[in-house]
């Protein structure tokens, strides 16, 4: 078993949390003693952290809608007709007509680089996420 | 000294270099946040094994997991089910470094494994397991186990163990398995003199002397059995309690466990157990929504009393091993020795 | 934040969550604090034990409310007019902090003719409390060395959101609880890297560190640094895409991690815009009721797949790693990113996040001394951090308020959208619940979360309830002038008669069919607080 310390996703506390994991598998979530906000313990979410992560509803396959029914695909095919129509809207009405929300559930990371792609790859501020909900 | 015998700390790290070619090493480990954990040793020279301060977690997880899958079935047709439960490897495990008050729990959880039901999953993680166990010279700051009458220093129920008497080990044991590894190992151990052996019980005096609290666990405990705790407690009590849960699964001897089906395909599943809570208001809540404890009034009432009264009813023992860990945890500060405190009249 | 940034130049908590602890007098304003911030309550309730005292204002009995000193259950809505009773008792008791005020605000003469105009017992009308109980709000507050406020959505999600916001940090400035260790104005923030986010710029009107698009300046730095021209029209926020309806202004949309088909306001809108998109892309890690609607759905590793950095409420920005590869065909949305922008023709090649965590430490000053080595081998860093020898920020405005002096902007009553009538005569309050997060895809497929809290309840007064024939487990129908769901009740008097609560976490009641597209005009904040709606035992 290995314990890695990560951050917490429930709320804007940002606990300090050990993922506890054991051959592949995410089995448990405990707080992390001196974290400054943790401080050795969580609420209840925190300790219940790893149950979703391996829930048989994960998404694991692109999905496509066919005949009205979203179908697995392969990534190359996901990818290329969402380029493509992303991009045909994009430069038909000169960025106007696509917008993108961003996720307050990403990292920095993620939010840095969808950011990025609107303004420079799509042409478009029309970029916003979930603060006000 | 008869069966006394001396390592010097020196030689630990080369003992546990040879122990670990036939077990897995598990040991308080000081990780790079500063947190001190048991943990799996996968390499001994990178590792900073930790033995001044407290684990910030006890050996309950290695033996009963927050989550583990008993069984997976399948039912390909309606009225056929197979079942499988994952036969796990269990290589010969080591555990260092074991206070006492941690260790007291693995032996209360042996008992509450296999006395009325032998649990299967339990006693198979159980086997072919070493407790090193180390006594403790200084208390920490919420300890309290000369309340729970199970430390600071333990005489039974581990392999081998250790007294630090500063440049050296003194070491017992109390099992065959330990003694087999000092026959097996005999260069790293000589037999101990009288000195060290009142060295020894210096340390135990001292240590003694070290509680930064007095706990009346046992006059609590009376009150308990005979209902006079004054219900303002359990309301005062269970209205701080924020209902984390973290008590219980900090706590070393709690467990009280959950058991659910997940669907996993379309005919299959598995049978999942994980932790559980007697503070959570599902723990009680039967079919219908009927709750016979209210949560907001007597929410915590069932932990204290399971720890200091049935078990005390029980076995003549408070099933609490004073390790504290729940005292500064507490969201609420509800923890077992404010109730004591409360429960005999102090001010807190 | 519209509200803190026109006071105080700087959106975001002014402490430490463990600088809470430290307080002397804690006043918790439009926050549940003890179910949606749980650690930042622990610091409330110990400094309790330490002696604190704790104003709680809120609608409802909470278990903050039940707690606390003072609890003013105000009627919903009127924040501003309590506020501001409060501040002119503050200046008429002489308990304002007259050498703060004259050395970093400006405007007080504003607030102050403001306050003056003030009929106390006007506002004992409005607010529905008692003037006594306001009065002894404010004399605890004013006199206390160290008071903290904290805040949330209570407060933001209003049509006067933004001037609830003022009155706050103008009572926090006129009592000088601001520029100190342990004392502040704490915005708490709902999802765990809203903060981040929004520092992120994906926000229509900024770059990353809050640098806007329509400044030349700004722009032309990122243009720069990126190789690109870049538009310099502030785009459309949330409310305006999802919102548009049929003949709205988006042919095509990207979402990454949301759910607005539960989380927006008034779904059915939110329903036809999605559905009328020539083209939808989400990614996600569930089938959430949004990328069901979609053209393309593109499965996301967890947070325990990846590494990156998320940004806490406190201002911390701290380490997220990988735990796990990522489940199946999952990517991690960095890696969704990367191959979408490159197949746009805009390649971006970074070999891991801590290359992107270099880029923005260049382009964001706020992030200027933030690389992963620095965050791994610490608790992680609080901006603003300008460069690799800074340690961090703890606490905000120091000696001076980010926009120089604080601005004391007197905020007046604003009434609710939509209050109770003849047809609708409950006044509804949404919120969240301990249990469950957000809009639940990820606490609902935890057993043991959804064993505590595993459906949405109404809770009603029993007085109420008795009228209505309504008794705990009943099921109730609830509509609003927009929409209508059935919800199960539970009688409690921690809601005043006349009003009810609920929660939006749960999809089977997607009480956000029934809420109002009302919003407060700065923030674009909904007012999620307050509709009115009827109620008829099933």
């Amino acid at each position: 078993m290995h314990d890695i310390l990560t951050t917490c996703v429930y709320c804007g506390c940002g606990c300090g949390v050990y993922l506890h994991e054991r051959r592949g598998q995410v089995v448990g979530s405990s707080p992390s003693r001196n974290h400054p906000v943790s401080r050795n313990n969580l609420c209840v979410k925190g300790w219940h952290l790893h149950e979703f992560i391996h829930h048989p509803d994960r998404l694991t396959q692109p999905l496509m809608r066919k005949n009205g029914r979203l179908t697995p695909v392969d990534w190359d095919e996901a990818m290329s007709y969402a380029a493509r129509e992303l991009g045909r809207i994009a430069t038909e009405s000169d960025g106007k007509a696509v917008g993108l929300l961003s996720s307050a559930k990403c990292t920095n990371e993620e939010n840095y680089l969808l950011q990025k792609m609107a303004r420079a790859a799509l042409h478009t501020n029309n970029i916003d996420h979930c603060a006000r909900l | 000294m008869k069966d006394k015998y001396i390592l010097k700390k020196d030689h630990l790290l080369p003992l546990l270099r040879k122990l670990k070619k036939k077990h897995r090493l598990i040991a308080p480990l000081q990780n790079l946040h500063g947190d001190t954990l048991f943990t799996e040793i996968d390499q001994l020279d990178n590792v900073r094994l930790d033995l001044a301060n407290q684990p910030q977690n006890s050996l309950k997880r290695f033996f009963f997991p927050q989550q583990e899958v008993l069984f997976t079935y399948r039912n390909p047709t309606s009225d056929s089910y197979r079942f499988e439960t994952a036969a796990e490897e269990r290589p010969p495990s080591l555990y260092f470094g074991v206070r006492p008050c941690d260790l007291s729990a693995v032996l209360y959880m042996d008992v509450v494994f296999s006395k009325n039901a032998r649990d299967p999953h339990y006693l198979h993680r159980r086997q072919n397991t070493i407790l090193v166990g180390l006594n403790c010279n200084a208390p920490f700051a919420n300890c309290f186990c000369n309340a729970t009458r199970n430390g600071p220093f333990i005489d039974f129920g581990f392999d081998l163990q250790l007294t630090d008497l500063g440049d050296r080990f003194l070491v017992e044991f109390d099992r065959s398995q330990g003694q087999e590894i000092i026959r097996e190992w005999q260069q790293f151990f000589a037999a101990a003199d009288e000195t060290d052996v009142k060295a020894q019980y210096q340390a135990f005096l001292e240590a003694r002397g070290r509680f930064s609290q007095q706990v009346h666990l046992d006059l609590a405990a009376r009150r308990l059995a005979d209902d006079q705790v004054p219900e303002s407690v359990w309301q005062d009590l269970s209205m701080r309690c924020q209902d984390c849960g973290g008590c219980a699964y900090i706590c070393p001897t709690c467990t009280c466990f959950t058991i659910r089906d997940r669907q996993t395909g379309d005919h299959e599943g598995e049978r999942i157990r994980s932790w559980d809570a007697c503070t959570f208001s599902g723990f009680t809540r039967m079919a219908g929504d009927h709750n016979p404890v209210d949560r907001q009034m007597r929410g915590i009432e069932k932990r204290f009393r399971h720890k200091l009264q049935f078990d005390m009813e029980k076995d003549n023992r408070p099933s609490c091993v004073g390790c504290g860990r729940c005292v500064n945890i507490c969201f609420g500060g509800t923890d077992i020795v404010l109730f004591i405190k409360m429960t005999c009249g102090e001010n807190p | 934040m519209a509200g803190l940034a026109t006071t105080f130049g700087s959106g975001a908590m002014t402490n430490s969550i463990n600088e809470i602890e430290n307080a002397q007098v804690m006043l918790v304003i439009g926050s549940n604090t003890s179910e949606a911030h749980p650690q930042v309550a622990r610091r409330i309730f110990a400094a309790m034990d330490r002696g604190a005292r704790l104003i709680v204002v809120d609608p409802r009995r909470t278990l903050m409310a039940k707690r606390a000193d003072i609890h003013l259950a105000l009627r919903p809505g009127t924040d501003i007019p309590l506020l501001n009773a409060m501040m002119r008792i503050i200046l008429d008791d002489n308990l304002a902090d007259d050498l703060f005020i004259e050395m970093r605000t400006e405007n007080f003469y504003g607030l102050r003719d403001m306050l003056f105009r003030i009929d106390l017992d006007e506002t004992a009308r409005i607010t529905g409390v008692e003037l006594a109980g306001i009065r002894a709000a404010a004399r605890l507050y004013g006199r206390a060395q160290k008071a903290v406020i904290c805040y949330c959505l209570g407060i933001t999600q209003h049509v006067c959101g933004t001037g609830n916001v003022q009155a706050i940090a103008n009572l926090a400035m006129l009592t000088g609880n601001v520029e100190k260790e342990d004392t502040g104005v704490d915005p708490l923030r709902g999802q765990n890297n809203v903060q981040g986010a929004c520092d992120m710029g994906a926000l229509p009107n900024v770059f990353p560190s809050y640098q806007q698009v329509d400044i030349d300046d700004f722009r032309e730095k990122f243009e720069r640094a990126w190789h690109v021209p870049l538009p310099s029209q502030p785009g459309l926020t949330l409310m305006e895409m999802t919102h548009g309806g049929k003949d709205g202004p988006l042919k095509a949309m990207f979402i990454m991690g949301e759910n607005p088909m539960l989380s927006d306001p008034v779904i059915a809108r939110v329903r036809e815009t999605l559905d009328n998109l020539e083209f939808l892309l989400v990614a996600d890690i569930f089938l959430t009721e949004t990328a069901a609607r979609a053209h393309v759905v593109l499965p996301a590793a967890s947070f325990a797949e990846k590494t990156g950095t998320f940004t806490n409420s406190e201002r911390r920005v701290q380490m997220v790693r990988r735990v796990i590869p990522p489940l199946g065909q999952s990517r991690t949305d960095a890696d969704i990113i990367m191959e979408l922008s490159g197949r746009l023709g805009y390649a971006m090649d970074y070999e891991s996040p801590a290359e992107i965590m270099e880029e923005i430490a260049m382009l964001a000053p706020i992030y200027g001394g933030m690389q992963h080595d620095r965050l791994e081998n610490s608790w992680g860093l609080q901006w603003p951090c300008w460069d690799r020898s800074h340690p961090g920020t703890p606490f905000l405005h120091k000696y001076y308020f980010t926009r120089g002096k604080g601005r004391f902007v007197p905020a007046e009553y604003k009434p609710p959208d939509e209050l109770p009538d003849d047809d609708y005569p409950f006044l509804l309050i949404t919120g969240r619940i301990y249990h469950q997060y957000h809009t639940g895809t990820m606490t609902r497929r935890s057993a043991q979360l959804c064993r505590e809290a595993g459906e949405a309840l109404l809770q009603l007064h029993p007085e109420d309830g008795r009228r209505l024939g309504v008794r705990s487990g009943d099921l109730v129908r609830m509509r609003s002038r927009r929409g209508e769901v059935q919800v199960k009740a539970q009688l409690t008097d921690a809601v005043q008669a006349g009003e009810v609560y609920t929660t939006f976490h749960f999809s089977e009641m997607p009480i956000n069919l029934l809420t109002s597209s009302a919003r407060d005009h700065f923030s674009q904040c909904p007012e999620y607080k307050i509709c009115a709606v009827h109620l008829a035992k099933v």
